[in-house]
This record gives C-alpha cells, structure tokens and sequence, in this order.
C-alpha cells in the first residue's frame, strides 16, 4: 500500500548568532493509510519541531534546510504558501498540547470552528456554525450551544481540547497530526480524550500521527513507533519489537523509565 | 467593578456630544449674527456666557465650536489610528527589512517638531477644516504604530497564532483577524488620549491663525478673538477655555477608565 506521508532525510536548522544550529537532523519516517505512528521521545529530541516542518508553520528562527516529505505522492516542503495554506487544516490538521493557550482567547469557541469551516468549505455563515454544532457533538460535549458561546478561557482544559479536536477534525482530514495532545491534562480526562481520539478515528479514517513522551500511551495505541533522540530517528518498529527487543540504548532507556515509575 | 474614571468620563463626553450634534436645538442665537446692540455684553439671563466684541452670543458660538472642534479630533485621531495599526502591524509580523523601513520612517517623522511641521503645511495648503483633519491625523500616526508593533511582536509568537497556521488562515487573514483584535486594548486607550491631544492642537492652529478661518467658530479661534480684550472682557477667554479643559478632562478619564477595564 502506498505511505500517505513519507519523510526523508528531514533536516531543520535554528539560526542563532548569525550560524546554524541544526536542531533535527535527518529525520525519515513514514505513515501509511489508517496507521496510529507514534513518534516517542524525550523532551527536546525535536518531535515538535518534526511535525511542525511537515506543514512548515514553523517559528521564523527555524529554517528548513533539506529533506521532503511526501503527502500523496506531492512534496510539502517545496510547494507555495498559498497551496499549503490551502492543504492545513483540511487535509493535515494538528492539535496541541495546551488547548487553551491554542485558542484565541478575544473570540467564541464557534466563532473559531466556524472560522475553520468557511476557510476550506464553500459554505455561508449559518450552515458554518451549524456544522460546528454538529460537530461538537461529534467530540461529545452535552451541551454543544453554551460551548459555541463560551470563551476560551470559560472553558476547561479538557473541554478546550475537545474543541481544538472538532477544529481539527471540521474538514475532515486524511492526517490528524497529535502533538502530546493529553499531557496537559489530568489523568481522568487524559483517558477519555485518547478513547475519543480513537473512536473517532475509527469512524471518519483519518491516519494519526501522534507525538509523545509518555510510552505507555504509546503501548496503548500504536501500530507502529518511531522513537526520536538528539533530532535523529533512533529506531523504528511495531510496538512488540520496540518493547520486547528494544535496539537502540536511548529506547531502552525510554522504557526503563516507564517501568520504574510503573513500579512506584 | 465600579469604574468610576469611566463613568464621569462617558457622561462629560456624551453630554458635549449630545451638544454638539443638537447644537442647532440647543444654541438660543445664531452663531453668526452680529448684533450691534449688545457688544461685549457680560454673562446675563439673556446672553448666559456674554457677547463677543461683534455682539455675537458666546454660547451659541461654543456650542456650534463644539462640533468642529470634536470632529476635527475624532476625525484626525481616525486617521492616524488606521495609519499607525496598519504600518505597526506590518512592521511587527513581517519583521527584517520591512521592519526596519517602517520604523525609520517613524523615527523621521518624530524628528521633526509635530507642531512646526502642521503649522508649515496648514501654510502651504491653506487652512480649512477638511485640511486640518488630514494634517494633524497624519502627523500623529508614529506613536500607534509603535504600540501596535510592539504589541504584535509579542502576540505572533503567542500559541494560538501557531494554531491558526495549522489550519490553513493566511497571514493577512491572521493579522487582520487575530492579530488586531488582540491588540486593540492598548490602541483605544491611546487614541482617546490622542483625541484630547489633537482637539488641542486644533485650537492651538486656530489660535494661530492657521486653523479653522472666521466666521466658522471653533473653540481655538474664538480664543483668539478675545486676546485683545483680555481686560474687559474675562468671559470671551474663559468660557470657551473651560469647553477645551472639560472635553481633554473628559477623554482622559475615558484613557483612565478604559485602561483599567482593559487590564493595560
């Protein structure tokens, strides 16, 4: 089957006192049709600044400096702005971390989804912000016209990240780009966002890339991980094969972390 | 939250407007009719802020003075609001060379002496209402578009405008829409301070000669006629120098007010 994304050889560099520092180094990987990739790693391996790099909505010190990454067969990295700007948000569309600061706090929840709507649908104001009702009952919030009322900051951390999901999800996508999407919140709320994730991605089929330090979530619901050290991919395999016959020092070392702190 | 500098200020302003724009309701006489009987008649049942050295009625005169002079602020602080916001944003989200064009250019112009350079071009182009609007909005930019860049600069590298990337909002669409709304706080606090500043500047020219021309009243060169009656006359002074002192108190307080419910 063909890979609906494939990176290679990604490089990205930070420009910083007038040189080049490169922060990933090579990075190739690839997700097929359907598949949950889990990229793993410790904080300030680069996992972020990876996935920003795939839709280049990177900071403006970070410079792509070599590389592609293929997403149906068309290389992102070298299109224009005005097509990718057209390909985010409707054919690839992220999540973040902290939902809260993600939303712009001087407008309405349904302002937002119903922006994301109108953006890449030909569809007037109405039919926008009922969509985005719909929606938001799609990530299931109860009480879907208080939400689309409601202010960012009105809202908990786990509601705004449901929202950030139904933003994400409003044109659905065929790659949903996941990056640590839980560890700002508790472990309550942490549980049924991934199970939302899931079933969701059952019913709508979008591929999942999803980023993270944690490595019991990513037993939890990866097809396959990459795990991710100093900007380079370290290794690469289905979850039995990076749990059971971890190759790489850094991974074993991922792993007895997890374990440790399983045994607490 | 009382807000007590809002409040008082809100009243004064919205009384003067009301004034103003009632001004033909409100005033007793012609602004204009002069009336050989009553020269420099003192404040009376009949003429309740006295005649001017033409026998016109002085309050009609600061009533009808009243709508040029807080159309002349408002109008020139519109104009020099839209100049700031528009050139501060792009200097603040595109950076580099723009950046640097932009705030020379704001740079040359605080160089020059404001009021020298407005007294030059109401010379050259002659004075009218319409001239002097123009001249003292587009003198009186350079301050907003400092704030604004500033404000932008700090806001671009805010989450959410990361998030607004993700899902496909071209950058004018991200400035226009996120970006300003976030920054207007501080911009409206500084235009109602500008408005107070340019009613001033307004009855400075006038006083000069060089504003608003006879017979037209303006609060500026109604002062002027009186300078040569100082001593016979405290009321041609006084009166309309209270007008200025009230609406300049009455915008400040709105400065005040806004600036503590806006949390800047």
């Amino acid at each position: 089957m063909e890979n609906l994304l494939e990176v290679k050889n990604l490089k990205v560099e930070f420009f910083s006192n007038k040189s080049l520092v490169p922060v990933i180094d090579g990075a190739t990987f690839f997700i097929k049709k359907d598949e949950i990739l889990v990229l793993a790693g410790e904080s300030g391996s680069g996992k972020t600044l990876t996935a920003l790099s795939i839709t280049k909505i990177l900071p403006n010190s970070a410079i792509i400096t070599a590389g592609s990454a293929k997403f149906m067969g068309v290389d992102l990295l070298t299109m224009d702005e005005k097509a990718l700007t057209d390909i985010r948000g409707r054919e690839i569309a992220y999540i973040f971390q902290e939902p809260t600061s993600y939303l712009n706090p001087v407008f309405t929840v349904g302002i937002q989804i119903t922006e994301v709507i109108m953006l890449h649908q030909n569809k007037n104001k109405l039919d926008a912000f009922n969509e985005a009702k719909e929606l938001l009952s799609l990530v299931k919030i109860k009480d879907p016209q208080r939400v689309l009322s409601s202010y960012p900051h009105q809202l908990s951390g786990g509601m705004n990240q449901r929202v950030f999901l139904a933003m994400a999800l409003a044109c659905k996508p065929k790659l949903l780009i996941a990056d640590e999407p839980t560890t700002a919140l508790d472990v309550t709320i942490e549980a049924q966002i991934l199970q939302l994730l899931l079933d969701l991605k059952k019913t709508m089929g979008f591929s999942l890339l999803f980023i993270t330090h944690n490595l019991s979530i990513a037993k939890k619901i990866a097809d396959r991980i990459c795990v991710m050290c100093k900007g380079k991919i370290v290794e690469e395999g289905s979850v039995d094969k990076i749990f059971d016959a971890p190759e790489h020092f850094h991974t074993r070392e991922l792993i007895n972390a997890y374990e440790k702190i399983g045994k607490l | 939250m009382q807000n007590k500098s809002l409040n008082i200020g809100i009243l004064i302003i919205g009384f003067l407007t009301i004034i103003a724009i009632l001004a033909p309701l409100v005033s007793p006489f012609d602004p204009s009719v002069i009336d050989q009987d009553s020269l420099l008649m003192p404040p009376s049942l009949k003429h309740f802020l006295g005649t001017d050295t033409l026998g016109r009625d002085l309050f009609s005169r600061i009533v009808f003075g009243a709508r040029i002079s807080l159309g002349i602020g408002l109008v020139a602080v519109g104009i020099a609001t839209l100049v700031g916001l528009i050139l501060g944003a792009a200097a603040g989200f595109y950076g580099g060379r723009i950046d640097g064009l932009i705030m020379r250019f704001v740079d040359i112009m605080l160089c020059f002496p404001t009021f020298y350079l407005i007294l030059a071009v109401a010379a050259i182009l002659g004075p009218s209402i319409f001239n002097i609007m123009i001249i003292v909005g587009l003198t009186s930019w350079m301050g907003v578009a400092r704030l604004v860049r500033g404000e932008i600069l700090s806001l671009k590298e805010r989450e959410f405008i990361q998030a607004e990337k993700s899902i496909g909002a071209s950058n004018l669409r991200i400035i226009i829409r996120h970006l300003i709304p976030n920054a207007i706080g501080p911009v409206l606090v500084s235009a109602t301070l500008g408005i107070g500043g340019a009613i001033l500047l307004e009855s400075g020219l006038s006083f000069l000669g060089l504003g608003v021309q006879p017979p037209t009243p303006s609060w500026g060169n109604i002062l002027i006629e009186s300078k040569s009656t100082l001593g016979v006359a405290w009321w041609i002074t006084v009166f309309p120098g209270l007008a200025i002192l009230t609406t300049i108190l009455g915008f400040n307080l709105i400065a005040e007010g806004l600036k503590k419910k806006l949390g800047g």
